[in-house]
C-alpha cells in the first residue's frame, strides 16, 4: 500500500553482559495504513518499543539493526543517509515517548522547546514560530497557553508535560506518529484525555498512529488494528475488532482471557501459567510453546510462519484458530 | 549475643556481597593486569622488608657515587654512591606502608562517622557535619602539611607508654586523621538513604539496638562504597605522602620516592637523572595500577551497571 | 534571594569558628610553646619569660569556668583561645615569626602572584577540559575516545612533581625557551614569560583528572531521554550536542568549578616553590620549613574564608543556572 508504514523482517539484537549477542527483536513486521491507528501490544520485554525505535533510528547505541526494511510509502528508511533521516524525524515520522518528564529538557522553556521542533524543519522567523507554536499548544489542549509557554517543565503536570512533547510531535504535520507508551506514567484520568486528544489528532490530521502500549484496554478503545508481540516475534496481527472477538493465536486468546472485563460476572481471572524467559534464553521453535496450552511436537522444532487468514487477519501458528480442551 | 532473625521478604544481598560481581571484575583484562601489577609493587615491599639479596641502602661510598646504570647497580648510584635500586624498592614499602597505614585509619573513622551520623541523626549528625565541614573547608594540601607540621617530633602518651612520632609516623597520623572527610560523606549519605529501608524497619520492630542496626545491618550495604574510596584513596596517599617527604615533612630515615625526587632536583644540573627516572617510574606505576582496578572495582560494584545482566 | 544568601552566610560562621578552634588546637595545644624555639638557645629564662607575656603565651590556654561563676568577666575572657579566636575573625594575624612582617600586608602582595598563575591555568584549563570532554562524549567508544581516556589515567597517575622538575630542567634549563624561575617585580608583561612555563606544567598536570570528570558528567547526560526526544525532533547532532547535553553538563561542571576557585587564590604550591614565585603557596611552603606558625594558622583561616565564599557562591550559581532549583 502506498503511503502506509510498513515494517519487514526487523531483526534487533544485543550484547549481553557477558558478551554473547541477544536477539531482542526477530522477523519482526507490521503495516500502518494511512490514518489509521495500529496498537503494537506485548509484555514488558518484548521488543516493541524497540520496533519502535528502530523506525526513526534511534534504537540505542548498544543496539545493533541486524536485518529489516522499513518502508514509508514507496521509500526504504533502512537505506537513507543520517542527514536524509533527520529529515524524515518529525517532518514525517514523529514520536512521543513514556516519560514525559524526562522526555523534556528541564532547562528549557517548553515552548521554545515545541519552536524549536518547529525550526528544525520549517524557515521561519522565530516569532512566526512562537506564533504557531502557541496555537499548536492550543491545540492540544493547554489552557492559557501564553504563560504556559513560559513555563519549565517542572512547573506543569504529567498530562501538560505529555501534551506539549504531542505539540512538539505536531508541529511539522508529520504522517505518521509513533507513541510510545504514551500514558503509562499518568494517572488514570489524564490518560483518557490524552488518548481522546490523540485520536482527535487522528481525525483532524489524518496521521497514522502506532500506538505502542502494553495495555489491552487502550488497544480496545483506541485503534483500529492490533499486532500482538511474544518475545520479539509477532505472533498476530489484524483489525482490531476481529482480533478481539476471535483471537488466533494461544497467546493472544490468554491475554484476552486474563483481562478482566465488565458485565462478565464473577469469573476466575486465567493467567498464562509460567514466566516469560529471557531473551539470552529463548525457546527453539515457537517462542511460546512452553507455556501453551496447544503445544504439539512440531511447535519445538520449528518456528510457525505468519500465515494469512481472512481479511488480512495474520497468525503466526501452527493451530491457530483451535480451542484448547 | 542473640540471633535477631529478619522475617518476611528476604531483603537484597548487599551489593558488595553480590555474587556475580567478583566473576565479572575477574573477567576485565583491565582488571586482571592492573592486580598483577599491585601484586606486583607489595612484592617488591615485601622485598625492601626482608632486604633479600638487596645491596644495604645505606651503604655510602663516595667513590661510586653518580654512577650510571650499571650491572652492579642497575639503577645508579646517588650522590652518597647509595644504590638507586635499593632505595626505589624500600621505597615501595615506605610508600606502601604510609598508604595502608593513612587508609585503615581514615576508613575507620569515616566508616564509624559516617554511619553513626547518617543513622543517628540530630544532633550528632549536625555534629559530625561540623566537623568534617570544618576540615573540608581548608585546602587539601594545606591542611595535610598543617597536620604533618604539628605531628612531627610530638610524643604522645598512650596507656602509659611514649611514643615518638618521628618523621614517616607522623605522616601516617597527619593523613589519616584528615583523609576521612571524603568517605564520610558519602557513607553518610547511603545510610540516609538505606536508613529507612524494609530490612532496617524490620530489625527495629525486633528490637534490634541502634549499634547493631548500623554494624550487622547497614554497615554491609556500605561495604561497595568503602572499597572504592579504600582503593581510589591509596592512590592519594601515596601521591600525598611523596609530597609531604619532597617537603621534608615526611620520612626522613628511610628512603622515600619523595625524598629521592627531592635529591634529583640537584642532580639534574649535573646530568645525573637516573633517581629521578626510578622514582618517577616507580610512583607512576602503583598510581595508574590503582586508577585503573579502582575503576574496574567501582564498576563492577555499581549497582546500576549491575542491573543490565538481564 | 536574599533570604537565601543570609541564610548560607549564617551557616558558614560555625564551620569559621570550627576552622579557628582547629589551627588553635594545631599550633598552640598540640604544638605547644613555640618560646623556647624562638628566644634561641641562648637566651636566659627571664628573657624568655619576657617573651612569653609580649607574645601573650603566658596567659591560660582555656577559659576557667570558676572565674565566670565568680563574676570576674574580665580575667575569664583573657585567654588564649578567646583571644586567639578574636584575632582571627577580625583577621589580626600579628607578624610573621620569620620577617617580621604584618601578615596581612604579606598576604596581600602575595596574592597577585598566585592569581596570575592560577587564573590562567584554570580558565584555558576549563576551556581545554570541556573541548576535549565534549570531543570525547560525542565519539564514545571510538579510538580517539579510548586514547584520550588512556592519556588521562596516564596524567592523573604521573606524579606531578616529577613532571615539573622534568619540565623546568629540560624546556627551561636544556632548551631554554622560558626563563628559569623568578617573578618580576613590577607587573608588567615579564609576568607573561615568567608564568608561561609553571601555567602550562599546571594545564597538562590537571587535564588528565578535568577531562575524565567532565567526560563522565558529558556521557551521563547523553544517555537521557530528552537527548533521544531531541534527536527525534530530527536536529541536527551539533545542536543536540552543544543545545542539549552540553548546557544541561554546563550545571555539574560549573558548580564543581566554583569550588575550585579558592585554590586559585592559595596558588600551587609546588610550582610557586619550584618557579620561585612570591605568591601565597611559596608563602606556606617557607613558613612550613620554618616553622613559622602564625602565617601557617592565617593561610589555613584565609584558605576556608575563600573556601566557603566559593561554596556560597556556587550554590546560588546553581540556584540560577538550573531553573529547578528555586531560592528557598
Amino acid at each position: 500500500m502506498k503511503e502506509s508504514l510498513r515494517i519487514e523482517g526487523l531483526r534487533i539484537s544485543f550484547p549481553s553482559p557477558s558478551g554473547e549477542l541477544v536477539r531482542a527483536v526477530e522477523d519482526a513486521g507490521l503495516t500502518v495504513p494511512p490514518a489509521t491507528a495500529l496498537g503494537l501490544v506485548g509484555e514488558s520485554g518484548c521488543g516493541k518499543t524497540l520496533t519502535g525505535l528502530a523506525v526513526l533510528r534511534l534504537l540505542p547505541p548498544a543496539a545493533r539493526l541486524e536485518r529489516g526494511r522499513i518502508f514509508l510509502g514507496e521509500t526504504d528508511l533502512s537505506e537513507l543517509t543520517e542527514a536524509e533521516m533527520r529529515a524524515v524525524r518529525g517532518e514525517q515520522v514523529a514520536m512521543i515517548f513514556q516519560e514525559p518528564m524526562t522526555s523534556l529538557n528541564p532547562v528549557y522553556r517548553v515552548g521554545d522547546q515545541v519552536v524549536e521542533a518547529i525550526r528544525a524543519h520549517r524557515r521561519l522567523s522565530f516569532a512566526s514560530a512562537r506564533h504557531l507554536a502557541l496555537d499548536l499548544l492550543d491545540r492540544v489542549g493547554i489552557r492559557r497557553p501564553r504563560e504556559r509557554y513560559q513555563a519549565y517543565p517542572h512547573q506543569l503536570s504529567g498530562g501538560q508535560r505529555q501534551r506539549v512533547m504531542i505539540a512538539t510531535a505536531l508541529s511539522c504535520s508529520p504522517r505518521f506518529l509513533i507513541a510510545d507508551e504514551p500514558t503509562t506514567a499518568l494517572d488514570v484520568t489524564v490518560q483518557a484525555r490524552i488518548l481522546e486528544l490523540i485520536a482527535s489528532l487522528r481525525e483532524r490530521e489524518r496521521m497514522g498512529i502506532l500506538l505502542i502500549t502494553h495495555d489491552l484496554g487502550i488497544v480496545a478503545g483506541e485503534t483500529d488494528r492490533v499486532a500482538v508481540m511474544y518475545l520479539g516475534r509477532m505472533v498476530e496481527e489484524g483489525a482490531t475488532r476481529d482480533v478481539f472477538a476471535r483471537p488466533l493465536h494461544p497467546y493472544a486468546r490468554a491475554l484476552l482471557r486474563s483481562v478482566p472485563r465488565l458485565g462478565q460476572g464473577r469469573r476466575r481471572l486465567e493467567a498464562i501459567r509460567g514466566n516469560v524467559p529471557t531473551p539470552a534464553l529463548r525457546p527453539s521453535g515457537c517462542p511460546f510453546h512452553p507455556r501453551c496450552p496447544l503445544m504439539i511436537p512440531v511447535c519445538r522444532r520449528e518456528i510457525p510462519p505468519l500465515k494469512v487468514y481472512e481479511s488480512g487477519h495474520r497468525c503466526a501458528c501452527f493451530r491457530a484458530g483451535e480451542e484448547a480442551t | 549475643m542473640k540471633r535477631i532473625a529478619v522475617p518476611g521478604r528476604a531483603s537484597p544481598p548487599p551489593p558488595a556481597a553480590e555474587p556475580g560481581v567478583w566473576r565479572r571484575l575477574g573477567r576485565s583484562p583491565a582488571a586482571r593486569i592492573s592486580l598483577a601489577v599491585i601484586v606486583f609493587y607489595l612484592l617488591l615491599a615485601a622485598w625492601g622488608c626482608s632486604g633479600w639479596e638487596l645491596p644495604d641502602w645505606r651503604t655510602v661510598n663516595y667513590a661510586r657515587a653518580y654512577q650510571g646504570p650499571s650491572p652492579a647497580h642497575p639503577f645508579g648510584t646517588d650522590i652518597h654512591g647509595r644504590d638507586v635500586l635499593a632505595k626505589t624498592v624500600i621505597g615501595a614499602r615506605t610508600a606502601l606502608t604510609v598508604a595502608f597505614l593513612a587508609s585503615v585509619l581514615a576508613v575507620a573513622i569515616g566508616l564509624i562517622l559516617g554511619l553513626l551520623a547518617g543513622y543517628l541523626g540530630g544532633a550528632v549528625d549536625g555534629i559530625i557535619t561540623w566537623v568534617y565541614s570544618t576540615l573540608e573547608s581548608v585546602p587539601y594540601y594545606l591542611l595535610i602539611l598543617a597536620f604533618a607540621f604539628v605531628l612531627q617530633d610530638r610524643s604522645i602518651n598512650l596507656w602509659g607508654m611514649e611514643f615518638r612520632l618521628e618523621g614517616i609516623n607522623a605522616v601516617y597520623l597527619a593523613l589519616g586523621l584528615t583523609g576521612w572527610v571524603g568517605l564520610c560523606r558519602l557513607i553518610r549519605g547511603e545510610v540516609i538513604k538505606r536508613r529507612e529501608g524494609e530490612y532496617v524497619l524490620a530489625a527495629r520492630s525486633l528490637g534490634a539496638s541502634p549499634l547493631r542496626v548500623m554494624f550487622r545491618h547497614l554497615a554491609p550495604n556500605v561495604l561497595h562504597v568503602v572499597i572504592v574510596t579504600f582503593t581510589l584513596g591509596f592512590v592519594s596517599y601515596i601521591h600525598a605522602e611523596v609530597v609531604l617527604s619532597f617537603l621534608g615533612l615526611g620520612a626522613k630515615e628511610v628512603p622515600s620516592w619523595g625524598v629521592m625526587i627531592d635529591e634529583s632536583k640537584l642532580e639534574l644540573a649535573r646530568g645525573v637523572w637516573w633517581q629521578l627516572l626510578a622514582a618517577s617510574l616507580a610512583i607512576f606505576g602503583i598510581s595508574l595500577a590503582l586508577h585503573v582496578f579502582g575503576d574496574a572495582l567501582r564498576d563492577a560494584l555499581d549497582p546500576r551497571t549491575r542491573g543490565t545482566k538481564r | 534571594m536574599r533570604r537565601f544568601l543570609v541564610k548560607r552566610l549564617l551557616y558558614c560562621i560555625p564551620v569559621l569558628f570550627g576552622i579557628s578552634l582547629l589551627t588553635f588546637l594545631l599550633f598552640r595545644v598540640v604544638g605547644g610553646d613555640p618560646v623556647d624555639r624562638l628566644a634561641g638557645k641562648y637566651a636566659r629564662a627571664e628573657q624568655k619569660e619576657q617573651l612569653r607575656e609580649q607574645l601573650g603565651f603566658n596567659l591560660p590556654l582555656w577559659p576557667r569556668p570558676e572565674l565566670l561563676l565568680a563574676g570576674d568577666l574580665g580575667n575569664f575572657a583573657d585567654n588564649q583561645l578567646f583571644h586567639h579566636l578574636f584575632d582571627t575573625f577580625t583577621f589580626r594575624f600579628g607578624r610573621s615569626q620569620q620577617y617580621h612582617r604584618r601578615i596581612s600586608a604579606m598576604i596581600l602582595s602575595g596574592l597577585v602572584p598566585s592569581l596570575s598563575l592560577t587564573l590562567p591555568a584554570f580558565l584555558l584549563g576549563l576551556f581545554l577540559q570541556t573541548a576535549l570532554a565534549l570531543l570525547s562524549a560525542s565519539r564514545r567508544g571510538s579510538r580517539f575516545d579510548r586514547l584520550l581516556t588512556l592519556a588521562c589515567l596516564v596524567g592523573m597517575s604521573f606524579p606531578f612533581l616529577a613532571l615539573i622538575i622534568f619540565g623546568q630542567s629540560l624546556l627551561a634549563g636544556r632548551f631554554g625557551w622560558f626563563p628559569i624561575l623568578g617573578f618580576p617585580e613590577k607587573f608588567g608583561l615579564g609576568v607573561l614569560t615568567h608564568t608561561a612555563l609553571p601555567v602550562l606544567l599546571g594545564l597538562v598536570a590537571g587535564l588528565g583528572g578535568g577531562v575524565r570528570f567532565y567526560r563522565t558528567i558529558l556521557i551521563e547526560e547523553a544517555e537521557s531521554d530528552y537527548v533521544r526526544t531531541a534527536r527525534a525532533k530530527g536536529l541536527k547532532e551539533s545542536r543536540v550536542l552543544f543545545g542539549h547535553v552540553l548546557k544541561n553538563a554546563m550545571i555539574p561542571i560549573i558548580t564543581r568549578t566554583v569550588v575550585v576557585i579558592p585554590f586559585l587564590f592559595l596558588g600551587s604550591l609546588l610550582l610557586e616553590r619550584f618557579f620561585s614565585i612570591p605568591g601565597l603557596g611559596y608563602m606556606l611552603v617557607d613558613a612550613v620549613n620554618s616553622s613559622d606558625w602564625p602565617v601557617i594558622n592565617a593561610l589555613t583561616f584565609v584558605g576556608a574564608v575563600f573556601y566557603l565564599g566559593a561554596v556560597v557562591l556556587t550554590d546560588v550559581l546553581y540556584a540560577l543556572v538550573d531553573p529547578r532549583v528555586s531560592l528557598k
